[in-house]
C-alpha cells in the first residue's frame, strides 16, 4: 500500500494546534512508515502539491482574505479536509472581535493601545490580507469532513483521528478526545 | 397511594401515581438528561432536553412535566429523541458563547457534559454574535448573560425557594434575558444576594467571584458543617482546595435550611480582612512582642494566682463550641471567678428555647417581634416572605423603627398599635410569633392574647447561644470593676461597648484569632483558631445540637480552645 500524503495550513493562529500535532512525540516515528507529511507551517514546503494530498488539515480561524483563499487552496487540494482546533471548528478566541467595527479593532491595535508609540498607524499595504467584517469557523467558507475541537486538541485524539483515516474510517471522537478547552 | 406501571426502555416500572416521566424514571435508575429541571424547583419543561418518545403520542413529550400512565411505553434514547437532543445542544451553543476554552465552568458545566455525552463535535448555525451586558454591580457574584441558557432555574430558586421575587424573564424570543425587578442592574435591585440563584445555576453564567476559575469539583474537598453566622445553624458544604476556603454551598439535605444560606453565612464570613494571630503575645513596655506558648501561659496563670476570684471575669464568645464552652465554664468555674458569661447579652426572655422553625413552612400568619431578619437570622426572613409570597400567608411586623422586612407587608404596627396587631394575629388559623432580642417589651402582652392559639418561636441572638447557656455561662455580663478579664474572643468582632466595660481591668487576656480593638487592649494574647478550624458541636435557637466539622487546618503555633483551657487548668493546679 502506498503512503497517504498529507498537508497542513495554519490561518488565524496561536500554533497551539500544531504544537498538539508535534505533542504525538515519538509515534511520529510509526506515523511516517505510512503518511507522507507534504507542505505544512513547519516543514519547508508552504503551500499543498498541485497533484493534491489525500488529507488536509487546517488549523485556525478565517479572518482575513488572505486565509480565505488559503483554506480555498487546502479545499481544493485535498480529498478529506479536517478542521483541527476550536477556532477552525466552532471560530474560537479569534471570534472576540466580531463584537466590534472592524475599523475600531484596527485602530487599537495599531493606534491607541498602552503599547503603540506616537509614530502608530494601521498598515494599509496591498500586499496585505483585508480583515473580513466578521471571523468565521472554517466550515462557513469551505466544506469539512472531520471535525476536532479542542483548545488545543489531546495529541491522542489527533493520533485517534489519523490512525482512523488510515484504516479508512472516518473517526467519531469520544470520551477524553472530546473536549472544547 | 395509588400505582402506575409503564414501561420505560423495555423496563417495566411501578411508580407512584402523581409522578412524571422524569420522576419514575429516576426511581429505577434510568438517566433522562436534563438542563432546567433541578431537585428542589418546580419542573417547567423550557430546555426540552429531557423530551423522550412516548407511543400513541404525536410528537415527543417532555419527561419533566408529562404525567406518567397506566400502559405507557417510553423511549428514552430511541434514535430519534437523540437526533432531537443533538439538534437542541447545537442550537443552544449556536445561540450565545458557550465558548468553554476560557470559561470558568469548564469541566463542571451541565451544557458541556450533554455536549460531551452526545458527541457534539460542531455546531449547525454560525452565531449571531450579538454582544450581551455582563453584570459585575453585586458585591460577591457575576452575571454573564452571554453564558446563559435561558434555563430560568435562578428566576424559580428566587421566587419558589427564597420568595424574594427579585429575578424575572425580560423581553421575548431571541430578546429574552434574565432581569432584575424592571430592568436594573443587579446591584440596585432587591436582591439579598442570598446566592441560591448562584447555586443552581446550571453553566458559568453565574459566577462566585472569589472561587472562580480556581478549581474543578475533580480538584476541591467539600466538608459538611453547620454556619455560625448566627443561631439558626443552616447546614453548609465547605468548598477548599490546598488548606484555603474556595466557597460556601447550602447543603440541601439540611434539616433547618434544606439548602438556603444567607449573604452572612455564604459570603460575608469568608470577607474577614483583620489579621491573624499567629504567636502568644505579651505586653511589655507598652507594645505586645511574640512570646512562647509556655511564657505566655506562665503569665496568665502568675497573675491569676495572685488575685482573688472576686477579682476576674471570664467572658466566651457564643461561636465557641460546645466542647469549648463546657471547658471554659468548668476551668473559670473551679477558679472561683466572680463573673462567668458571654460576650454579648442574652435577654431572660430567650433563656429557654422554644419553638420549631419547622412551622414556618405551614403557617399562615407570621408576627415578626423584636428582630429585623434582614439584618440577622436571615434564613428565618426568608422562609416567612417565602410563605407570603407563594401560600398566601400574612405578615404582621412589630417595630417602631423601619424593619427591613417592611417592604414585604402592609401590616406594620409599633408597639403603641399592638392591639392592632394581635387583632389580625387572632384571625388566622395557624400563627406564629416569631420573637427576637428586642422583644421584651411586648412578648408578655403578646403570650397574654395569643398564648393559647399562636407557636412561640425564639430566635436568641448570637451564635452558640444556646450551647453557652447549656454549659452554665450566664448570658449577662454586669461590669463590677473587675481587675481582671479572660476573653474567648475567638473570631468574634468584640463590640466595643463591651471594651469600655472592662476598662477597669488591668489584665486582660484575649484568647482570640485576629488583632483587633480586643488585642489592642489585652496584656496576653493567646492564638487560637477560627470557625472553619473547629470540630465539635453547636446548640441552634431550636435546642438542636448540631456538627461542626473543621474545613482547614490551623496554621502551625495556634492551637485549639480546649487545649489552651486545658493548658491552663494543669498549670493552676
Amino acid at each position: 500500500m502506498g503512503k497517504i500524503t498529507l498537508a497542513t495550513d495554519w490561518l488565524d493562529v496561536c500554533s497551539g494546534c500544531h504544537m498538539s500535532i508535534l505533542d504525538i512525540d515519538e509515534r511520529i516515528v510509526e506515523l511516517l512508515k505510512y503518511v507522507d507529511i507534504t507542505s505544512s507551517p513547519i516543514t519547508d514546503l508552504k503551500h499543498p502539491p498541485e497533484s493534491g494530498v489525500d488529507v488536509g488539515i487546517l488549523t485556525g480561524a478565517v479572518s482575513n482574505t488572505h486565509q480565505v483563499e488559503a483554506a480555498k487552496l487546502m479545499r481544493e487540494r485535498c480529498k478529506i479536509l479536517i478542521s483541527l482546533g476550536d477556532c477552525a471548528v466552532f471560530g474560537g478566541i479569534c471570534t472576540m472581535r466580531n463584537f466590534f467595527d472592524k475599523e475600531d479593532v484596527l485602530e487599537f491595535a495599531y493606534v491607541k493601545s498602552m503599547s503603540t508609540d506616537a509614530e502608530g498607524a494601521v498598515p494599509r499595504s496591498p500586499a496585505l490580507g483585508v480583515l473580513l467584517d466578521r471571523v468565521k469557523a472554517v466550515d462557513e467558507v469551505v466544506k469539512v469532513d472531520v471535525h476536532i475541537p479542542g483548545c488545543p486538541p489531546p495529541a491522542d485524539a489527533i493520533w485517534y483521528a489519523v490512525t482512523e483515516l488510515l484504516q479508512g474510517r472516518i473517526p467519531v471522537l469520544t470520551g477524553d478526545n472530546l473536549t472544547y478547552e | 397511594m395509588a400505582s402506575v406501571h409503564l414501561t420505560i426502555d423495555g423496563q417495566e416500572i411501578v411508580a407512584k401515581s402523581g409522578q412524571t416521566i422524569l420522576q419514575a424514571a429516576e426511581a429505577a435508575g434510568i438517566d433522562i438528561p436534563t438542563l432546567c429541571d433541578h431537585p428542589a424547583l418546580e419542573p417547567i419543561g423550557a430546555c426540552r432536553m429531557c423530551l423522550v418518545e412516548v407511543e400513541k403520542q404525536r410528537a415527543l413529550q417532555p419527561a419533566c412535566t408529562f404525567q406518567a400512565t397506566d400502559g405507557m411505553v417510553v423511549h428514552t434514547e430511541s434514535e430519534k429523541v437523540v437526533e432531537t437532543r443533538k439538534f437542541l445542544l447545537e442550537l443552544l451553543f449556536s445561540e450565545r458563547n458557550h465558548y468553554c476554552m476560557y470559561c470558568q465552568m469548564s469541566g463542571d458545566c451541565e451544557l458541556q457534559d450533554l455536549a460531551y455525552r452526545y458527541g457534539l463535535d460542531s455546531w449547525l448555525y454560525p452565531r449571531p454574535y450579538t454582544p450581551l451586558p455582563v453584570d459585575a454591580t453585586r458585591q460577591y457574584f457575576v452575571m454573564d448573560h452571554n453564558r446563559c441558557i435561558l434555563c430560568r432555574r435562578c428566576i424559580r430558586a428566587c421566587q419558589e425557594i427564597v420568595g424574594n421575587y427579585t429575578l424575572g424573564m425580560g423581553g421575548r424570543g431571541s430578546d429574552s434575558m434574565i432581569v432584575a425587578d424592571m430592568n436594573v442592574p443587579f446591584g440596585e435591585s432587591s436582591c439579598i444576594s442570598d446566592g441560591t440563584c448562584l447555586q443552581v445555576c446550571p453553566t458559568g453564567a453565574l459566577m462566585d467571584r472569589r472561587s472562580a476559575y480556581r478549581g474543578h469539583e475533580t480538584e476541591v474537598e467539600h466538608t459538611k458543617s453547620t454556619c455560625t453566622a448566627c443561631s439558626i445553624g443552616c447546614s453548609m458544604n465547605v468548598v477548599t482546595r490546598d488548606n484555603q476556603i474556595l466557597r460556601i454551598e447550602g447543603d440541601w439535605d439540611g434539616a433547618v435550611n434544606g439548602g438556603v444560606l444567607c449573604v452572612a453565612g455564604r459570603f460575608d464570613i469568608l470577607d474577614d480582612v483583620r489579621k491573624r494571630v499567629t504567636k502568644p503575645m505579651i505586653r511589655r513596655n507598652g507594645a505586645l512582642e511574640a512570646a512562647t506558648w509556655d511564657e505566655a501561659i506562665d503569665t496568665v496563670v502568675g497573675k491569676l494566682k495572685a488575685m482573688d476570684g472576686d477579682a476576674l471575669a471570664a467572658l466566651a464568645s457564643s461561636r465557641a463550641t460546645n466542647k469549648a464552652l463546657s471547658r471554659f465554664a468548668k476551668v473559670f468555674g473551679q477558679l472561683g471567678a466572680a463573673s462567668v458569661s458571654t460576650t454579648k447579652e442574652i435577654p431572660a426572655f430567650l433563656e429557654e428555647a422554644e419553638g420549631s422553625l419547622s412551622v414556618l413552612d405551614d403557617s399562615d400568619l407570621y408576627v415578626v417581634v423584636g428582630d429585623d431578619l434582614r439584618e440577622d437570622h436571615r434564613v428565618v426572613g426568608i422562609m416567612i416572605q417565602r410563605g407570603v409570597m407563594n401560600r398566601g400567608a400574612r405578615l404582621v411586623i412589630i417595630d417602631d423603627e423601619p424593619n427591613g422586612m417592611d417592604e414585604m407587608t402592609i401590616h406594620k404596627f409599633g408597639t403603641a398599635e399592638l392591639d392592632r396587631a394581635i387583632d389580625i394575629a387572632q384571625r388566622a388559623e395557624i400563627p406564629v410569633v416569631v420573637y427576637g432580642p428586642s422583644a421584651g417589651k411586648v412578648l408578655p402582652k403578646l403570650r397574654e392574647a395569643l398564648g393559647d392559639k399562636a407557636q412561640f418561636v425564639g430566635l436568641v441572638p448570637g451564635s452558640n447561644a444556646r450551647g453557652a447557656l447549656e454549659a452554665g455561662i450566664s448570658g449577662t455580663f454586669e461590669a463590677n470593676g473587675y481587675s481582671a478579664a479572660y476573653v474567648m474572643a475567638i473570631d468574634e468582632l468584640v463590640d466595643p461597648a463591651l471594651l469600655d466595660k472592662l476598662s477597669s481591668a488591668e489584665f486582660v487576656v484575649a484568647q482570640t484569632s485576629y488583632m483587633d480593638a480586643l488585642t489592642e487592649r489585652a496584656d496576653v494574647v493567646l492564638p487560637t483558631t477560627m470557625w472553619a478550624e473547629k470540630s465539635s458541636s453547636s446548640t441552634n435557637t431550636e435546642g438542636q445540637v448540631q456538627p461542626l466539622q473543621a474545613s482547614l487546618r490551623a496554621p502551625t503555633g495556634v492551637k485549639q480552645d480546649t487545649e489552651i483551657l486545658d493548658m491552663l487548668a494543669a498549670k493552676l493546679g
